[in-house]
């Protein structure tokens, strides 16, 4: 993408300075950052995986800007400009592992942004050498074995109960459930959340259906779902494009029963390949920030309708699951960096764990995690549950997983068991 | 980036046209022939020696991977050769990754003697697949192929996880007297994997130009005809199979042990796509096509791309590039040096005339 000669993220960059400067000139009490942090972001910018890491990137461009806009960033007295340095791992090992030595030994970032899963194992060991700070949206990543890793948006899957949990308080006629997910890193575990989240509800789960990534006809797929005549489609963690086919082979084939998803994303399109009626209704667990619900008190990410007006005039028809969430970590490293008074990674980790607790986006929450990762390196709190109605994305409610946990953890551990996805269980 | 390290590339790039411009034709260098590969392999071991100390970081990473999948272009246009197209190769690079991880991490095998059982693991699993696939030919063998690797590939998911294998042990450190060389570090990786490579390369070159590689021509080619004449057509594939997928094995292991993590998904068919593209932009006459074929479009998407900032449309480029190399050289990059000298040959006397 190129303005002229000039590439995409020069010309935000540039943008940013211009800003700045001319801020400076307004307000001469303003003054220019004098040093730079660099931030790494390592995660799919192609591949199938790319919805779950270029919309992130583009995120944490806007934060940045709009940082270095307001004078930059102040840690312990030090005013920084922020620089994201991005390299697209394609979601493959062997390029995460050579993006993660890029960053660290040649563009000498403080801390990594990443997606993780299929990739985070090549990376793990370069950071614990490093002692490099990285943060994963999964925290199935977790384990005692990564000291320097955090989740600290997102804790993937486990806030998926909070969809089922709603649910069956306001659908109480709801009571089968079929569950389809493709086999991998990202499937699997939210199976095994689902199916726990499902039983301590009362909903019985007919049948759980594993797809292969490759899977390009999802007709036959639907229709194993559809033959158990199920109140409940769950169609668990499914990457973008795998919703969207999978909605429309719902449509197709006449399903009128309630779906409930990890993801929408874009799914202004899916209700173009579908219709408005049928997907009034769908729940799923990643608002729109220009919800009127994220200007709560409590809510940690700084004027969401702002950002979310920013990123749709920049990139439009792009938000998705993660185009806050890369940005949101930005916001607990600073807070974190910020009680240091240090950008080292080492000091930065100890600053966002003070006190055992963390502003996340959606509210205070607490580090948590030994029970189900061995390790308290995923901040967990409050997660919206959010449903289409008249073809927009409307958060209904905000509920607490640490309270889910203390009644139905039992059942959570047993099926991570079950389905292999206890850290102590991984190869 | 520095200009030293796109020399780098420049280098190795025209190093391999050049080996492919001798291969390709017999005539070139006349009398001084010999003298030619000679220089040739002088400057070849010069650059490939010295590549890693000039290079950023991230590109002695990248000079790894580089050198493994030499290993897996190169035996896969060993089965090329008997005029089948596999698109199961990467899983089968993808059997010696698990077969070696497996090994090493749940039967405490030391890594080197792991590498080397897992190629031959490789080869034999190739054997018993030969059995199914080779009552079919061409387009049927390709989806046959691509039947067969997918449902290997399943299998390690059912069987292993789709997670696969995480904290495999690497190659173990070598101290010889004070001095340490330590197979974390992505020079002492290359330098190993360099050699292996060379050897492996070096072997099938061998076989290309044995007894043997000659009747891979003949099937490719006459089968019909190799069969009246008494050749063993059956075997002769297999052959062809088992050596390419022990080459491919070991490349595998050699990838697993350096990553120290192995996924079903880095197996997948969308990798072997890669694989065939390198192949067929790079052309299948000489051993050199494919090698031309990985280091230019490696140079190009990971080198050259990146380094501009345009990381989002690499998949572009790289579509781009091969739509313009099927359309302007379809027999591959090995055959540009010719076409060159030939253009230059024919405007010659045109020139000397104006």
């Amino acid at each position: 993408m190129t303005f002229g000669s000039i590439d995409r993220r020069k010309f935000i960059g540039t943008s940013a300075l211009a800003g700045a400067a001319a801020a400076t000139a307004v307000n001469p009490g303003r003054l220019r950052a004098a040093e730079t942090v660099r931030i790494g972001f390592l995660a799919p910018l192609t591949g199938g995986v790319a919805a779950w890491g270029l919309p992130g990137l583009y995120g944490c461009e806007i934060w940045a800007e709009q940082k270095n806009a307001a004078g930059g960033v102040d840690i312990g007295g030090t005013s920084y400009n922020v620089e994201i340095v991005s390299y697209d791992n394609e979601y493959l090992p062997d390029k995460a592992r050579t993006g993660a030595q890029k960053l660290i030994n040649e563009d000498g970032v403080s801390f990594i942004e990443m997606l993780g899963g299929d990739t985070m194992p090549a990376v793990t060991p370069i950071a614990n050498r490093a002692e490099m700070l990285v943060s994963t949206l999964l925290p199935s990543d977790l384990s005692p074995d990564t000291p320097f890793l955090v989740a600290p948006a997102e804790v993937h899957p486990i806030y998926n109960l909070t969809g089922v949990w709603w649910m069956a308080e306001n659908m109480p006629e709801a009571k089968t459930a079929v569950i389809c997910a493709q086999d991998d890193a990202l499937g699997r575990p939210s199976v095994a959340t689902y199916l726990a989240a499902f039983e301590a509800h009362g909903i019985e789960v007919k049948d759980t259906i594993f797809f292969d990534i490759a899977t390009t006809d999802f007709a036959p797929v639907m229709t194993a779902m559809l033959a158990h005549k199920p109140d409940i489609l769950c169609l668990d963690t499914a990457y973008a494009e795998f919703v969207n086919e999978l909605c429309k082979q719902a449509f197709v084939q006449n399903y009128g029963g309630q779906i409930i998803s990890c993801t929408a994303d874009f799914y202004a399109d899916i209700i173009a390949n579908t219709s408005e009626e049928f997907m009034e209704g769908v729940i799923f667990q990643f608002p729109d920030f220009d919800d009127p619900a994220l200007n709560s008190e409590g809510i940690n990410f700084n004027d969401p309708n702002g950002f979310f007006q920013v990123y749709n005039e920049r990139h439009p028809g792009q938000w998705g699951a993660v185009s806050w969430e890369y940005a949101s970590i930005l916001d607990l490293w600073l807070d974190g960096a910020q009680k240091a008074g240090s950008i080292e990674p080492a000091a930065v980790l100890d600053g966002m764990k003070q006190g055992g607790t963390g502003a996340h986006a959606f509210g205070e929450a607490n580090w948590w995690g030994e029970e189900l990762f061995g390790i308290d390196n995923a901040l967990v709190g409050n997660w919206p549950v959010v449903q289409i109605q008249n073809g927009k994305a409307v958060i209904v409610e905000f509920k607490n997983i640490p309270e889910w946990w203390g009644e139905h953890s039992a059942t959570m551990i047993k099926h991570f068991e079950a389905m292999g996805e206890m850290w102590y269980q991984r190869a | 980036m520095g200009a030293v390290t796109y020399a780098v590339w420049l280098a190795l790039i025209a190093l391999s046209l050049a080996a492919a411009a001798l291969a390709l034709d017999p005539h070139l260098g006349g009398p001084h022939r010999r003298r030619w590969w000679q220089g040739l392999a002088l400057a070849s071991a010069a650059v490939l020696a010295l590549s890693p100390h000039v290079v950023t970081f991230s590109q002695q990473e990248l000079l790894v991977f580089l050198t493994i999948n030499t290993l897996v272009v190169v035996s896969y246009r060993l089965l090329a050769l008997t005029g089948e197209f596999s698109l199961g190769h990467v899983v089968m690079m993808g059997f010696g990754a698990y077969a070696s991880a497996l090994l090493s991490k749940q039967f405490a095998i030391p890594v080197p003697l792991s590498i080397i059982l897992a190629a031959g693991l490789t080869g034999l699993v190739a054997f018993i697949l030969a059995f199914p696939l080779f009552r079919m030919k061409g387009f049927y063998f390709l989806i046959g192929s691509f039947a067969a690797g997918e449902t290997i590939r399943l299998l390690w998911k059912a069987f292993i996880g789709p997670k696969g294998i995480s904290r495999i042990p690497g190659v173990p450190d070598i101290e010889i007297g004070a001095y340490e060389i330590n197979f974390w570090e992505p020079v002492a990786s290359y330098y190993l994997v360099l050699v292996i490579a060379a050897v492996s390369i070096w072997i099938l070159w061998r076989i290309e130009h044995s007894h043997i590689g000659l009747t891979f021509h003949a099937v490719h080619w006459r089968d019909q005809l190799a069969g009246a004449v008494g050749v063993n057509t059956w075997r002769t594939r297999t052959q062809a199979l088992v050596l390419a997928s022990f080459f491919a094995g070991l490349a595998g292991a050699l990838l697993a042990h350096y990553l120290t993590t192995v996924n079903p998904n880095r197996f997948a068919v969308h990798e072997m796509v890669f694989v065939l593209i390198w192949v067929i932009v790079g052309g299948t006459a000489t051993i050199w096509g494919p090698i031309i074929g990985l280091v230019t479009l490696t140079a190009i998407n990971e080198v050259l791309l990146r380094d501009i900032g345009y990381d989002e449309l690499r998949p572009l480029f790289y579509g781009v590039l091969l739509v313009l190399a099927m359309l302007f050289l379809p027999n591959g990059l090995e055959t540009l040096p010719a076409r060159v000298v030939r253009r230059f040959r024919r405007a010659r006397p045109l020139t000397s005339q104006g």
